[in-house]
C-alpha cells in the first residue's frame, strides 16, 4: 500500500485545519504563497542533494514513484506540513503575545 | 563521506542563523516562541519519521552519516526538524518584512 502517499496527504490536510482552527488564516495570505515560492526552490536543492546522493532511499511500494528531478512528490507534501505547521505555531504564539501585551487592543 | 548530511544541515542553518541576530527581525528577541513553534511539530513528525523508517518507507544510507542514532533515526534526521523548520521560520520572516504588514 502507498503509506507514504496516504500519510503525506493526510498531513497536508492536518496541518490546513490547524491554520483554520488556530485563526492564524496563513492560507489566505498572499505572503504564505510567496514564502512556498521560496522555500519549493529551497526544498528543490536541499532535498534534491538528500535524493540524489541518495543520503536517504525509498521503498519503492511505499509511494507512487513519481519524481521531480531525484525528489518522491511526497516529500513535497512532507516538507509542506512540517514547515507550514511551524509558521502557524509561530504566528499564532506571536498572536497570542501581542494581545497579553496589550489586553485592550482590538 | 560520513559527515555530509551533517555538514549539509550546517550549511542550511548558518546563513540564517547569523542573520537572524539582524535588528530587522530580531528573530532573538522570541526564544519562547521559537522554541514552540519548532519542537511542537518536531514531536509529531519524529514520530512520523520513526514509523516511516520503521515500516521501510525509507532508510538512511550509512555512508552518509556518522552513525549516532536517537530513537532508531540518525542524529542528523532528527536535528532535520530544528534546521529546516528554523531556516523556514527565518525565510517567512524576511517574506513578511519584505513584504510590508498589509496582507
Amino acid at each position: 500500500m502507498k503509506e507514504y502517499t496516504i500519510l503525506s496527504v493526510l498531513f497536508v490536510i492536518a496541518s490546513f485545519i490547524l491554520d483554520r482552527v488556530l485563526k492564524t488564516n496563513l492560507a489566505n495570505d498572499r505572503r504564505f504563497w510567496k514564502f512556498w515560492v521560496i522555500m519549493f526552490c529551497v526544498i528543490c536543492i536541499v532535498n534534491g542533494y538528500l535524493t540524489w546522493r541518495p543520503v536517504v532511499v525509498y521503498g519503492d511500494s511505499f509511494f507512487l514513484g513519481i519524481r521531480l528531478f531525484t525528489i518522491p512528490i511526497e516529500d513535497f507534501l512532507f516538507g509542506f506540513s512540517l514547515l507550514t505547521s511551524n509558521l502557524v505555531l509561530w504566528e499564532y504564539f506571536s498572536k497570542k503575545n501581542d494581545k497579553l501585551k496589550k489586553p485592550n487592543a482590538n | 563521506m560520513k559527515l555530509e548530511y551533517f555538514i549539509l544541515l550546517a550549511v542550511c542553518l548558518a546563513g540564517p542563523l547569523v542573520l537572524s541576530f539582524s535588528k530587522k527581525l530580531a528573530l532573538y528577541k522570541y526564544p519562547g516562541r521559537l522554541v514552540q513553534a519548532i519542537v511542537l511539530p518536531m514531536i509529531v513528525f519524529v514520530a512520523w519519521d520513526v514509523f516511516a523508517a520503521e515500516r521501510g518507507h525509507w532508510s538512511f544510507n550509512n555512508n552518509y552519516i556518522t552513525g549516532l542514532f536517537i530513537f532508531n533515526l540518525p542524529v542528523e534526521e532528527i536535528l532535520f526538524f530544528v534546521v529546516i523548520p528554523f531556516a523556514g521560520l527565518f525565510t517567512w520572516e524576511v517574506v513578511k518584512y519584505f513584504s510590508g504588514q498589509k496582507k
